[in-house]
Parts: C-alpha cells; structure tokens; sequence
C-alpha cells in the first residue's frame, strides 16, 4: 500500500505535524535533507560539521513548526531557519568577515533580472559555481546558491535572506561577474 | 543505497530527539504571544516617536524659535543653533529602533531601506504635526506649570518653554516715531526699535493689540529689532512659571 502522507504538498505536512503528529517531520526531513545539506556544504565550504549544522536547522525548524503560517510556502521558511543557523555558525567561527550593514540594501535600484538564460548557460554558471564560488564573499555566494541549485525565485531568496527584491537582482548580477573574473584568473 | 541510509538515518534522529522529549515543540500560544509583544512594542515606539516630533513643534511655537526662519539668514542661524536637539537626538534614536522593529515585516524588507525608512518619517511627521494642532501639549503644560503632571511634569517645565535671550514675545502697547512698546507675557515693557535693516511682517503693518514676536538683542529695557513677526492665531497660551 503506497503511503498516502508521501502524495501530500510540504505545507499540508507541516499541518499535521502542528496537530502534534511529530513522526510526519521525518518526511520533511527527508524531503530536505539533501537541499539543505547541498546549501550548507557550497555556503560553508571550509566548514566541517555541516552534518551537525544540519541537524540542527531540522531541530530548529520542528521547535518552531508553529510559528510557520501554513498557507505560505514551506520551503522559504526552512532555507530562512538554514540561513540563521549558517550565519551563527560563520559568526561563531569567525572564519570570515561578515558585512553588518549593507549599501545595496539601502537604495533602490532597477530589478536586473537576468535574460532567459538557455540550459547551457545555467550549467555554465553551476560549473563556476562549482570551482569559483569560495572567492567570492558570502553576500554573493548565498544569493546565487539559492538560485542556480535550490532553483528560487527572487521573491523567495529575499525573504530567506531578508533582503529587497532588487538587491536580490543586483548580487547575483555582481556576484556572476565576480566569479568569471576569479575563474578566468585562477583556473584558465 | 547508502545515501538512502544516511538520509533516514538523519531523520530519524530528528525523530528520536523528539519522541525522547529531548527537543520539544514551542506551543502556538509562545509565537501568537511574542508577535503580540512584538506589534505592542512597535506601536509604542511609534507612538513615542509621535509624541517626541509634536512637542518639539510645540516647544518651538512656545518660545517662538519656530518663526526664526522668517528672518532670513541670521534667523535660520538661530534657529539651528537654538534647536532641542537632545529631543531631536532621542526622536531619531527611536525612528532608528522602529526601522528594525518594521524591517522584520516582509512588506517593508522586501524594500529598500530608503523606502521604509522615507515612509516612517512621513507617517510620524504627519502624525507629530496632527497631535501638535490638539490642545493636549499646551493642557499638559499648563497642568505640569501648576504642578498637577506628576510623571512628565518636570519634562515639561524643562523643555516647554525655552525662553531665548533675542526673543521676545507680547503684545504692542503704544506705537512710537521709531517703533513700538512691547508688553511682554513676563509684564515687561520693552522698547523695539525699527530700523532699515528690520526684516518686518510681509504686506502688514503693525499696529496697537497685534501680537508679536521679535528677534533682536536687549539691551536694559531696548531692543534693536532685527525681525518682527506677527502671531494672529497664537499657536500657545502664553504662560508663565508660578514661581
């Protein structure tokens, strides 16, 4: 017999779980558990207890379960936990810099949506992504993880990094052109 | 299969945690509270804010500074020096808290700061402007003045009613050749004297009953007026400290 919870959308799970069936987590986590471990191992490169920190965005987001408002999307309010916790530990580690405030936020500018790129591009862009993306600073990194491997729209990566949509639109264009120029400089 | 292994093996440690009661689901009550608390505070920043930005305008009316700019240069010089600024510090403090406080809603993060932070001081400008045309500065004033404020009385015998030492305030007694007498709200009888220079009320002229305000250093009972600026709907009461 296929198991009915399975065929269920990520927002009617976390609904069950709310009405205290905490075993139907397991299926969000493992509906999540590779995403979240992929952000986390590209965001935090240098970082050796991703596992841990994983578990702990899982932790985390069943102690607060009750808090996420079910007729939104799942999956931005998960990536919001994981960013927290990701930032906490880069915070803790104090490995690397991180900007406390930040002029792109502050003004507005022109939403630079990138053109239809063809699937070529994108896997161009995932190749770099790949190779280049420890150059860049975890404000470029971030935005673009989140939209060439968790496949998010703007709207979604602003509201997981609490940031405007437009800033949204200015680091991936700036954090692309970052990671050509590392690229072009260290691996050609 | 070994991914598929690690995969449920993650999950039901999750689980395991949970049924063992080591992690423990925070109840609904816990968020619908704390979003309460967060509303609550917000509004009373903003309600602070209102309030800070409507008593500076009615501290400047009080003691006339508000009218400084109508003097051209040397006004707005006294103007901005004779500011409270240690208000206007505490206001924008508080516009500063109140940009966090509404930067975590997703309408405003959603936008640049510049937005939020331009659309918070229209609403408390406006707001300051509205509660500054109530009676409930000069009320409160009055009641602090006979000592029936007992929390923000000694706030606004304090900042109130600047008196500065080149404004003088009252109502024209006697025109003179080459000016006027002033009776002060203090009782006082100055003599203003007009000049060339005296940057007068546009279009008007004063005469016995008007009540002005005049910008200009004393000297003993004389002041060389460098404005005179006309009050037809006394924005304040004059009142006097009952010491």
């Amino acid at each position: 017999m296929p198991n009915l919870k399975s065929e269920l959308t990520d927002e009617e799970i976390a609904q069950i779980v709310q009405k205290g069936e905490s075993e139907s987590f397991g299926l969000l986590v493992e509906r999540y558990q590779a995403k979240i471990t992929r952000y986390a191992r590209k965001f935090l490169s240098n970082y050796h207890e991703i596992e841990d920190l994983v578990q702990d965005v899982f932790i985390k987001a069943y102690t607060n379960i009750q808090s996420f408002d079910t007729s939104r999307k799942f999956s931005p309010w998960l990536y919001r936990i994981a960013h927290n916790e990701f930032i906490n530990a880069i915070k803790k580690k104090a490995k690397e810099s991180l900007s406390l405030f930040d002029l792109d936020s502050l003004f507005p500018h022109l939403i630079s949506k990138e053109k239809a790129e063809d699937e070529i591009n994108e896997r161009e862009i995932r190749q770099m992504i790949d190779k280049c993306l420890n150059y860049l600073d975890f404000k470029y990194r971030e935005p673009l993880i989140l939209r060439y491997f968790e496949e998010l729209d703007y709207k979604e990566i602003a509201d997981i990094l609490h940031i405007p949509v437009s800033t949204v639109g200015i680091r991936l264009k700036r954090g692309k052109k970052k990671m050509k120029f590392f690229c072009k400089k260290y691996h050609e | 299969m070994n991914k598929e292994l690690k995969k449920l093996s993650l999950s039901e440690k999750v689980i395991d945690k949970v049924n063992s009661g080591q992690v423990k689901m925070k109840p609904k009550t816990y968020f619908v509270l704390k979003t309460s608390l967060f509303f609550l505070i917000t509004f009373f920043v903003s309600l602070s804010i209102i309030f800070f930005i409507s008593f500076i305008i009615f501290s400047l009316r009080t003691s006339g500074i508000w009218f400084l700019p109508s003097f051209g240069f040397k006004g707005i010089g006294i103007f901005l020096i004779s500011l409270p600024w240690i208000l206007i510090l505490t206001a924008i403090v508080l516009i500063i808290v109140l940009e966090i406080f509404v930067k975590k809603f997703s309408f405003s993060y959603r936008r640049p700061i510049l937005y939020s932070v331009l659309a918070i001081i229209a609403f408390v400008v406006i707001g300051g402007f509205a509660i500054a045309s109530t009676q409930m500065h000069p009320g409160l004033f009055l009641k602090a003045q006979q000592e029936k404020l007992p929390v923000a009385g000694g706030f606004y015998r304090g900042f109130g009613n600047t008196e500065h030492s080149q404004i003088h305030k009252g109502t024209i007694s006697n025109m003179i050749d080459d000016g006027f007498y002033l009776k002060t709200f203090n009782e006082e009888i100055l003599t203003i004297i007009i000049n060339p220079k005296t940057k007068l009320p546009f279009k008007e002229k004063v005469k016995v009953d008007d009540q002005v305000l005049i910008l200009g250093k004393r000297i003993n009972n004389q002041v060389d007026a460098l404005g005179i600026h006309m009050i037809k709907n006394m924005p304040y009461k004059p009142m006097h400290r009952n010491r």
